[in-house]
Parts: C-alpha cells; structure tokens; sequence
C-alpha cells in the first residue's frame, strides 16, 4: 500500500518549519520541485506504526499564478492528491491567515487540518481564540499549537491521521460575495458545463479564478473552450466590470475579507495587549536609515567571519587531505596514465568539491539563522531603495558581500530571494564580485608590477568589478522576464531559532549542493587535467593546454596579452589562484614574470583575471541554483565583458603612453 | 474630515481604510493575501525619507515600497 500524504501549507513565518520537524523528526530530505528552483522538503512522520509522507509546500500568502512558489503549492494541492492538507494558521494573524484557508477551501479540498500556531503570543497579545467555536465556523478540525515548545502536537497527530484514515466528516465553510459577483459565478459555472474541466477541478473556483483572470486558469479553458469560448468568458467579464466600474478581483479581495472578520468575531475576541511589542521597538532601531546600516554593517560583518574564519581552514585541510591522500596513493597504482587520471583526476577533483563543502554548511547555518530571527527581513528593507535602482532586490546585498569570500557560497545565497527575476539577476553578476582567491592574484601581480602604489591599484580593480556588477545587473534585469520592484515584505516578530532544526536544514542544504554542483566540478576538473597532460606534460609546450593556448595567442593579442595568458586564464577555470601558479609554471620565477611583462599588461591580466569567467566551482552553484542555460549565459557573457574592459585598458593604456 | 489620501501620505500612528488599489493586476494579486485589501484597517508604525513605509495591517507588519504605497488609496481615521 503506497504511503499516505500529509501535506503542509501555509503563509511564510508562521512556524510550518517547526510543525514540519515536530512531525518527521531526523527523517527529512531537501530537494527541488521538478523544473523549478523552488526548494521542495519531505518527510516521514510516523504514527503507531503507520508511516506518512510529509510534503512541505512552500510558504505562500496566498494560491495564485502569479509566483512560482504559489503556482507549485497549488498544484501539489489540485493535482498530488494529499491526504491530509495541514494548513498552518498563525494565531497572531488570523484575518491575513485565513484568506489562504479559505482559498485552500474554495478549491474543493475536504480533508483539511487547520494547525492554529503561535497560541501562546497571540494570548500575549490580548488574542482569545476559541478553537472548537472557530471549528465549528470553518467546519474543519482546528487544533491549537505551540509548536515552538511541542505544545498541542500529539494533538495534531491525531487528528491528522483521523483525516487521513477518512474518520472525519468535514464541510469547510465557502465564502459568499454579495449577489452581482455570486451572479457572475453561476454564468460562468453555466459557460463551463458539459467541460472535462468540471470533473476535475471545482466549477466554482475555476469561475472565480477566471473572474480573478489567472492566466493558468484561462489556459485550461482555453484548452477545453477554446480560444473562442474563453474569449466570450472574458468579453462577459469585461462588461460586467464596466457596469460595475469596478475590477472584480478587488471587490472579491474585499468581500473575502470582510467574510473573514465576519467568522472571526464569532470565535475570536480582543483583550488589553500590553505596550508596545517589543519587535515593533526593535524596529525602530533596525530598519531605521542610519542606525540600520550600523547594524547591518555589524551583523556582515560577524557572517563573513564566521564563514570564512572558520571554513577557509577546514576548507584548506580538506584540500590537502585529499592531496595527501593522492600522494600516498600514487606509488601504490603502477600505469602512468591511470595514476594521473586517479591521483590528479579524480581525487583531486572530488576533493576540491567536498572542500566547499564546509563553507556551504557554513554559509547555510548563518542565512538559516538570520532568516529564522526576522533579521533577512529587515536587510531587505533597508537595502531595497538603493539596489534596486539598479534592477537588485534589497537582499542582493548578502550574496554581494559574500561573494568577496567566495562566490559559490554567494550564489548559494541567492536562494534567499523570493522573486525569481530577482534572483537571476542577483546570481548572474555575482561572479564579478572578486573572490579570495582572485584577490591572492590580485595582490600578487599589484604587488611585483606596482610596488609603490599596490594597496591603490588593487583597490581600482575591486572598484572596477563592483561598477562592472551593478552596471551588468542594471542592463540584465531589463532581459529578463518577469515583473520587479513590487516591494511588500512581511517583517516578522523576532524569534530564537532552534538550533537543532538549523543544523538538520542546513546540513541537507549542503548536501544537495554536493549533489548538483559537483558533477560540473569534477568533470571540468577532469577535463582541465586531461588538456594538461596529454599528449604529454605541460610545460613540455606539447600538451593540448599549451597548443590550446597558442589558438588563442592571437585573441589575447588585442589585450596586449600572450599565448601564456590564456594558458594561465584556461587554469583558472577551475580556481583563480591557478592563474598565477601556472604563470609559475610557465615562466618559473616570480623575476620572470616581472621581465617577461609591462605594469600596463601586468594591470589587463588583473582585470581580465577578475572578470573573465566564473571558476567551475561557481558555475556549477549557478547550475544548482537555476540551469544549464543560465550558467552558461552568465559564463558567456563574463567572457565578453572581460574581453572588452581588457581590451579598452589595454588601448587606452597605450594611448596614454602606459605601454613601456 | 474623510479624506482619501495614497498610503505613503500618512504619517506614523495614523490609521485608515484601504479603499482602492491603483496598480495593474499583477500589483492587486499580491497585496490581497497579504491583508491589503479594500476595507481592511491599517495603521502606519514608520515612515522614512527613501524607505519604504512600514505598517500594521490584520495583525501583521509590512514594509511597502514608497511607490507602492502611492498606489494604495486609503481613507483616514
């Protein structure tokens, strides 16, 4: 017998994470919904023997087309046939919570649960809530929760398997809106008849939903309509409106509403709140414009310490574990040609995946915490007036000054951007942001070629690629599809995460990047070592690197750059500071290299450096985070813009009689 | 007096009806679900020179970007 499904909805920030963990315990797993970057979470949650299927949907306001994130709730809704859909209400907010309840009835379903959270601050707050009236109300099983402190959960559990073994009859409460729309209802519930489409979705809704005109609704019915049909649905609806002078879809928002405060004084009363909420105080320190940013700056300040302090060590010990480990391997396996590809191939490229792993687990720990806290919230507002100027949401700022650690963890951090547009763009220009391991050649180069002046120089090429950044991000986000810059955010109360339920989410975070991103590490890794070895060892001026390297001696030209550079850039690919390592190789000493170079060529190879490509590493983080196609694009056109910037120093330079 | 003014006019500690939301539909669809819509009561907690402004609205606490609050028409209190 297939498992039962429990499935989980709910609006963000009303604790469906902690009443996810209560249910499934240590058994969870974090994955993607198929064809969308939208993180999907499973689990099984056990019950005298009996094992469910936990689906976490994602935590949407509301069930439109309109979000990806609520397009996927929806459909697991209409189409996953849960068996029990748990509705996570917050107490503190009901009118807002029970506008998606009451979407989630409007849609048909009869064996819901509503898991009424965060009773204990809604009695501070002066909320009294009658659970069984409010039960009675909805007509579906409520059970109050302080699911924070495992309050009410064995209660939950019941219920939940009553439901899902059918014990409980349910008639969920469908609002009414005053006779011109309910009017309209039945003449589109007519229009629709005799459709397949009403024996698998709820007439009713799907008159609302095209009152509401949700283009994936409208699709349907195109499809079972045609393009005639849907047309003269619509023309109808035009009309109506006109008469009106009145769009429905606000009179119906507006009804809604006053149907929940309706319901609401039928079990739910007032008393004496005390104060000010202390969130509300907090508040006025945190998003304030100047007090803000201080804070913020403090709060960056500590993430990036604690990501790097502590994961650049483990991550430089995990390389050169593996190293080791290929070392002591190397003598043991007796062909030539199997022990690079082992010793090199293989164990180094798997090594350098798993080395990110810590900054990952790292990074995940520290976004989980600030976004189980509220503090992601505030960020967002604080930042959202300035980046977004420049086509970037307010939390672009978290990947951006990540990326001065690392730009894998930063594109990981991408995630915490809710608009999809938003973090396409965000993820795509945050490769310019220059790594560590680009400011190692950096500094290296400003150093040997400008001595005097190195701190300056260096600091002209961080500036260079943040211009180049926003400038790219400014541009981009006019290609791509979708709309921005509707900024509404919720800034929730304040709360102590739990720290065992960070640990679990982020450890599983981390694992699914090992997962996704790895296969394009290991396979350019192996790739570059494959063009360096053969037909024989680099440096020899034989191997397909060096020819590879000739082919594009030319093109490096009009940088005022070498057949050794693109050698040097190719390395680099899969981590920045090879650029330099291989110049070693190349030339020898660090006096060579000094000869062998002009300061003006020595400034284009930083700059290219800095801009030119993505390290594999990065580019498979970008592959986790949304697709072949995008990685690739951002790859591209990193090579594009680097080739222009280098090859505009490089002009300019000599125009300005830099060249000697 | 009942005025009709856009949200981004009223200052901290006012109140008002929402009466009307003047954006396209895209607009409109996100604000319903997240208690801003006609007839709900909102409050104003904050309000800054570029920022967005800050209210309560069904319980809940919501930054609104200041163009967005132009866009929200409200009845004072």
């Amino acid at each position: 017998m297939a498992m039962k499904i429990v499935a989980l909805a709910g609006n963000p920030n009303v604790g469906k994470t902690t009443i996810f963990n209560a249910l499934t315990g240590m058994k969870q797993h974090v994955g993607n919904w198929p064809g969308v970057t939208v993180e999907k979470k499973e689990g099984i949650f056990e019950y005298e023997g009996e094992r469910f299927l936990v689906v976490d949907l994602p935590g949407t306001y509301s069930l439109t087309a309109h979000s990806i994130d609520e397009l996927v709730a929806r459909n697991f809704l209409l189409n996953g046939n849960p068996d029990v859909v748990v509705n996570v209400v917050d107490a503190t907010s009901i009118l807002r919570n029970l506008y998606l309840t009451l979407e989630i009835f409007e849609m048909g379903l009869k064996n819901v649960v509503v898991a009424l959270n965060k009773i204990d601050l809604a009695e501070k707050k002066g909320i009294k809530i009658d659970a069984k009236k409010m039960s009675k109300v909805l007509g579906v099983p409520v059970v109050p929760l302080d699911a924070k402190d495992g309050i009410g959960m064995k209660e939950l559990k019941d219920v939940i398997v009553a439901v899902a073994h059918g014990e409980v009859e349910e008639t969920p409460i469908i609002p009414t809106y005053e006779p011109a729309v309910e009017r309209e209802i039945e003449h589109i519930s007519k229009c629709l008849e005799g459709t397949k489409l009403v024996s698998k979705y709820p007439v009713r809704w799907l008159a609302l939903k095209l009152l509401q005109r949700d283009e994936e609704v409208m699709k349907l019915v195109e499809r079972h309509l045609g393009q005639e049909g849907l047309d003269r649905v619509m023309t109808h609806i035009n009309e109506v409106e006109e008469r009106y002078g009145k769009a429905m879809d606000l009179v119906i928002a507006g009804q809604k509403y006053e149907f929940i405060d309706g319901l609401t004084h039928e079990f739910m009363s007032y008393g004496r709140a005390g104060g000010e909420p202390f969130t509300d105080q907090l508040d006025r320190l945190l998003v304030h414009p100047v007090y803000g940013f201080v804070v913020m700056a403090i709060v960056f300040y500590f993430v990036f310490k604690f990501i790097f302090v502590f994961g650049l060590p483990i991550q430089n010990w995990l390389a050169e574990a593996f190293t080791d480990f290929g070392n002591w391997l190397a003598p043991h396996i007796a062909s030539e040609a199997l022990r690079g590809l082992l010793v090199d191939g293989i164990i180094g490229g798997v090594g350098m995946v798993l080395s990110f792993f810590p900054l990952v687990f790292l990074l995940f720990l520290a976004l989980s915490f600030l976004e189980d806290l509220g503090y992601m919230a505030r960020i967002a507002v604080l930042m959202e007036g300035i980046l977004r100027k420049f086509g970037l949401p307010g939390k672009a700022v978290i990947p951006l000054i990540l990326g001065l650690g690392c730009n894998v963890p930063a594109v990981m951090a991408t995630r915490t951007i809710e608009d999809e547009k938003d973090r396409l763009v965000t993820m795509f220009v945050n490769p310019f942001v220059p790594c560590s391991a680009r400011l190692s050649v950096i500094s290296f180069l400003a150093g040997l070629f400008f001595p005097k002046e190195s701190a300056l120089v260096a600091a002209s090429i961080y500036a260079l690629a943040f211009t180049v950044a926003i400038l790219s991000a400014w541009l981009v986000s006019h290609f791509v599809k979708g709309e921005s810059g509707l900024f509404v955010i919720e800034l929730p109360e304040y709360l102590v995460p739990s720290g065992k339920a960070l640990l679990l989410h982020s450890w599983e975070r981390s694992k699914e990047f090992v997962r996704k991103a790895g296969t394009v590490i290991l396979v350019g890794a192996l790739l570059i070592w494959y063009l360096s070895n053969y037909p024989v060892p680099i440096g020899t001026g034989g191997s397909y690197a060096e020819k590879l390297g000739h082919l594009f001696g030319p093109y490096m030209g009009l940088m005022g750059l070498d057949w050794k550079a693109a050698v040097s850039l190719l390395f680099g690919i899969i981590a920045k500071e090879n650029v330099i390592s291989t110049y070693g190789v190349l030339y020898g000493t660090a006096a060579a290299i000094r000869s062998a170079m002009t300061p003006l060529q020595a400034y284009v190879l930083m700059a290219v450096t800095t801009l030119y490509i993505p390290c594999i590493a990065t580019i498979g983080a970008i592959r986790a985070e949304s697709n072949w196609k995008w990685a690739a694009l951002a790859t591209a056109y990193m090579i594009t813009v680097a080739s222009i910037v280098g090859i505009l120093i490089w002009h300019v330079g000599l125009l300005l009689g830099w060249g000697a | 007096m009942n005025m009709i003014v856009p949200l981004s006019e009223l200052r901290p500690g006012e109140s008002g009806v929402v009466i009307n939301l003047q954006g396209g539909p895209n607009f409109r669809s996100k604000l319903y679900p997240m208690g801003l819509a006609p007839g709900v009561i909102i409050r104003v907690l904050d309000r800054f020179q570029f920022g967005p402004v800050i209210i309560e609205a069904g319980g809940t606490r919501l930054a609104v970007g200041k163009n967005m609050a132009a866009k929200i028409m409200v009845r004072k209190l």
